[in-house]
């Protein structure tokens, strides 16, 4: 209190000096939430005391306070039922969004807001993860939780290895970006999961749309953006412990953190997260799915040192990994996989229950450590440094005879180092121009063991980037452009392998760029434009694979020939949100020079020793993926709300083959999509009460390619889900439940983007309950 | 300016850190990865003097076959037949077949002869009497060419089928024959 009168008293020298060039067209716009649980706080009155302006907060506990003075100090007042009122001084420099949060002091008996500025929405269309969708999915992999996210599937390989799919694309693709590490891993293979730990991350943002400027090259379809939770603000401890059950694979999942802030010295912040996972085989409706149990742990430690004007933030995390490969899918040739795809039940399954992980299986370890600096430089500028090291390690133990798995060795391994050492400068608000630029240095090595199917290869790169945003609340429209050059250089050898004494050296450099606007109709209607160019360099395995791919089953062959991709995405979006409920619809298209796909020609079959394999090759060829996602949720009676997603994507490429055809699908594209249910909001807050049953139908893929494989499309079907959670206080905790039924009428389907689709059918019900508390 | 001094020295000792994992890595020696080059046909004469092999051969070691060998025999005649499959790339080379033959049980290769005159028979067994085939009687008949292919079954699950044993083909190779 003591402290905002003198605040004040500041406030009235300043405006006195300023008087004559001040600007009052500024808005502050926030969003409220308690500091020691991160709940949204909605329906709270925030008061400006020195213009007398009272807003509310939504439900999302957003507020906008428009026509505020530049260079000013305002004393933000926030009430809400369940507290006293708080007050909090801010000074406006320019248009800002500030984060404020909420603290119950013991010791005073009263609250404290801390507020820091929020970065600026996405002008590409965006969703981010429903906390209850996050929290029901982070005891299974990150694939569960987004896979509600209208224009988001997954590629999997049963139900235990999945990636995301954003609007058709996936792999190098889309960029994974964690805590602000871009994932640097095997991420070329259809089989291998992205190597991340959900109960790390306290929110997950999908972008939809090119966004090479942010997140660099690869970025040609979206952003998996990840957000560990803000390290504690206040001196003293607190967490959260989680317990998981699943009833198919008889599975558990555990996790905690812990944070702390030091009484003695309030500079410094720890904390330390864990996971540990497991489940056995999974069931489908009519058997077991031989050997698809995992193993998984994961931890993760961050200590930061934050004063005013400087931040240093150190943080290492491990996620170690192993899993069974189904059994049934482990085939030898060609006349092996007809016989597969014939049989209605898997061929050589392990019809029965068991923990154990029996080859073939995978064991995945990656290890991160970041570093970030922040340095406030003066009231605009602020300089930041990060730097982060990555190893990830894979390695594939395949079935043989007794002296190929003697000694348990992998038969395929895989060692990735990568450093990447960033620079920029960011700035605030130039006259209305906020934005950032750098330059960021990739090193890369790579290892690969003998019949590892992709070369060795060094790389390094490096890459300029700027990027600008234009916003004067409550001004309608907010622009941002950006432009990005990147520059990388591989050199790829191999020795033993099909690609006996390669040695060849590859560079690829070219422009990202962006531009986007929003337009705000109505407060509560909003269109989102966004048009941008990414690109990609072709992997090594697109350039010099050769061999047989066990996990694909299949004869892949490179060709050192492909041209970098080039994707010229745009995307419209236009979200209502409002007491009634909310709706999102948006549109892409996304025209891509030299896509670079997996090609079987008709028939086509090389012979190995191991007898006939399909074969693929990579090739390149002009493509257009082009379609719309829809989410919509309306309160109807009472709190029922009607909820429905639908997601629909057309993907083509040019071809001149010799039959006159110009046009072609590609493969391995998701078919339309709907979800659609009723959801009963028993009781309103952050962490709501609520009953859901929600339904899935998957159309039959037809627009599929005429040649090859992948012509066998499984048929339409529809799986139910049933969910729930309540929050409740016990004592100073806070406890939250769910149950989440999965499959509810145990249907037997299978998925197009399932690899897994020739050999079994996806897994039966699951009945997974939660709880987790907060302290 | 402090600040950004002690952050460039923890950063050049992070590099320095990191300098250290990259060199201090051996290259390809983590794996047992162990392939199937070569496949050799040793047919000896069943009262006749022959005696000769025929080999299929990956010689670059890409998985695929660059050379197999015609397999040429003199009509109405007699052969007993022993397999040797082969890993190229080990030093010394490896004499996979003495394994094969140490798990017969989860073993088993299969002939099939195509317009060639000739029959295979007499499969050698496992050690529970099912049929296991690294070693076998070749009769010739009349003049004619064909093929024989050879596969090789891992862990088959019918090991009296001959279409379908189920388990995985480990080797699959087909020999041109000429019967003359």
């Amino acid at each position: 209190m003591l402290k905002s009168k003198a605040a004040i008293a500041g406030f009235c020298s300043l405006c006195c000096l300023g008087l004559s060039a001040q600007d009052c067209h500024f808005a502050l716009r926030g969003h409220v939430t308690e500091a020691e649980t991160n709940e949204v706080l909605a329906y709270a009155s925030v008061l400006v005391r020195e213009t007398g302006k009272i807003v509310s907060t939504d439900e999302n506990g957003w507020f906008a306070i428009p026509n505020l003075c530049e260079k000013t100090s305002y004393t933000v007042e926030i009430r809400h039922i369940e507290c006293a009122h708080f007050t909090q001084i801010v000074q406006l420099t320019e248009n800002t969004a500030m984060e404020f949060r909420l603290l119950h002091d013991a010791v005073l008996n009263e609250v404290v807001i801390r507020e820091k500025a929020l970065p600026p929405p996405p002008t590409q269309a965006a969703e981010t993860v429903a906390q209850s969708d996050l929290e029901a999915g982070k005891g299974v992999h990150l694939g569960e939780t987004l896979k509600k996210l209208p224009g988001v599937n997954l590629l999997s390989s049963g139900a235990t290895v999945a990636k995301p799919v954003i609007q058709g694309l996936h792999g190098n693709r889309i960029a994974i970006v964690s805590d602000g590490v871009t994932l640097q891993s095997q991420q070329w293979g259809n089989d291998h999961a992205p190597e991340i730990d959900p109960y790390a991350s306290e929110t997950i943002r999908v972008v939809k749309g090119a966004d090479g400027v942010r997140y660099g090259v690869g970025a040609m379809a979206g952003a998996v953006v990840l957000e560990p939770a803000p390290l504690r603000k206040e001196s003293g401890r607190g967490g959260w412990a989680t317990l998981n059950g699943f009833s198919n694979g008889r599975g558990l999942a555990m996790a905690g953190s812990i944070d702390w802030r030091l009484h003695h010295n309030e500079a410094w912040a720890f904390r330390l997260q864990g996971t540990y996972k497991r489940n056995g085989n999974l069931r489908a409706p009519d058997y077991w799915l031989g050997n698809t149990g995992t193993r998984e742990f994961d931890f993760t430690g961050m200590a930061a040192w934050e004063r005013e004007k400087t931040q240093h933030t150190l943080s290492i995390s491990q996620f170690n990994q192993a899993y069974g490969v189904l059994r049934a899918s482990h085939v030898g040739n060609l006349t092996d996989l007809r016989f597969a795809i014939a049989s209605d039940t898997p061929r050589n399954n392990l019809n029965y229950f068991s923990y154990d992980i029996e080859r073939p299986r995978q064991e995945v370890q990656h290890n991160t450590l970041k570093y970030k600096g922040e340095i406030r430089l003066n009231e605009v500028w602020k300089w930041v440094t990060q730097y982060n090291f990555q190893y990830n390690r894979r390695q594939e133990f395949d079935r043989g005879r007794g002296s190929v798995i003697e000694g348990d060795r992998p038969q395929v391994s895989f060692r990735l180092w990568s450093n990447t050492l960033d620079a920029g400068l960011e700035h605030r608000p130039i006259r209305h121009w906020q934005g950032a630029v750098g330059v960021q240095l990739l090193q890369q090595l790579n290892y690969v063991s003998r019949g590892g199917y992709i070369p060795d290869y060094l790389s390094f790169g490096g890459s300029v980037w700027a990027i600008e945003r234009w916003r004067r609340f409550p001004h309608p429209w907010e622009f941002e452009a950006g432009i990005r050059y990147d520059y990388r250089w591989s050199h790829a050898t191999t020795s033993g392998n099909g690609n006996n004494n390669l040695d060849e050296v590859v560079q690829f450099g070219n422009v990202s760029g962006t531009i986007g606007a929003i337009y705000r109709i109505l407060p509560e209607l909003v269109l989102r434009g966004n048009t941008g160019f990414a690109w990609r360099p072709p992997h090594v395995n697109e350039l010099f694979a050769r061999g047989v791919h066990h996990g694909a089953g299949a004869y892949e062959q490179g060709n050192p020939d492909l041209q970098t991709e080039k994707a010229w995405n745009t995307n419209f979006s236009l979200d209502w949100q409002s007491k009634h409920g909310h709706a999102g619809l948006s549109l892409f298209r996304n025209a891509v020079q030299d896509f670079i796909y997996l090609n079987q020609p008709r028939d086509s079959v090389v012979l190995t020793v191991r007898g006939p394999f399909p074969a693929y090759f990579h090739q390149q060829a002009d493509a257009v993926l082009q379609g719309m996602d829809l989410n919509v949720s309306l309160r109807t009676l009472g709190r029922v709300y009607v909820e429905a997603r639908a997601s629909t994507l057309f993907a083509l490429r040019k071809t001149n083959d010799s039959d006159g055809k110009n046009r072609d699908w590609l493969p391995l594209m998701p078919g339309d999509r709907y979800q659609y249910g009723l959801r009963w909001l028993i009781q309103d807050h952050s962490a709501p009460t609520f009953i859901r049953l929600l339904a899935t139908t998957a159309i039959r893929q037809w627009r599929i390619p005429a040649e090859g494989l992948t012509k066998a499309a499984p048929e339409t079907f529809t799986v139910l889900g049933l969910e729930a959670a309540h929050s409740f206080r016990w004592g100073k905790r806070r406890i939250e439940a769910g149950l989440n039924v999965q499959n509810l009428g145990n249907r037997r389907y299978r998925e197009y983007l399932d690899l897994f689709r020739f050999y079994a059918d996806m897994p039966g019900v699951n009945v997974a309950l939660r709880v987790k508390a907060v302290f | 300016m402090i600040h950004t001094s002690s952050s460039l020295r923890l950063l050049l000792a992070m590099a320095l850190t990191v300098g250290f994992f990259n060199t201090g890595c051996d290259k390809h020696n983590h794996t047992e990865g162990e392939v199937i080059t070569r496949v050799t046909v040793h047919l000896t004469g069943i009262g006749n003097s022959f005696n000769q092999e025929f080999e299929a051969k990956d010689d670059d070691g890409d998985g695929t076959f660059n050379s197999i060998d015609p397999i040429s025999l003199p009509a109405g005649s007699a052969f007993m037949c022993r397999l040797h499959l082969y890993d190229d790339t080990k030093t010394p080379v490896e004499d996979i077949s003495e394994e094969v033959a140490a798990e017969s049980n989860e073993h088993l290769f299969v002939y099939a002869v195509s317009n060639a005159t000739m029959v295979i028979g007499n499969l050698n067994t496992d050690g529970n009497g099912a049929p296991f085939g690294l070693e076998s009687i070749w009769t010739t008949a009349l003049a004619s060419t064909g093929s024989v292919k050879i596969t090789l079954y891992h862990e088959p699950t019918n090991k009296n089928s001959t279409t379908d044993p189920g388990g995985e083909v480990d080797v699959e190779v087909s020999f041109p024959v000429t019967i003359q």
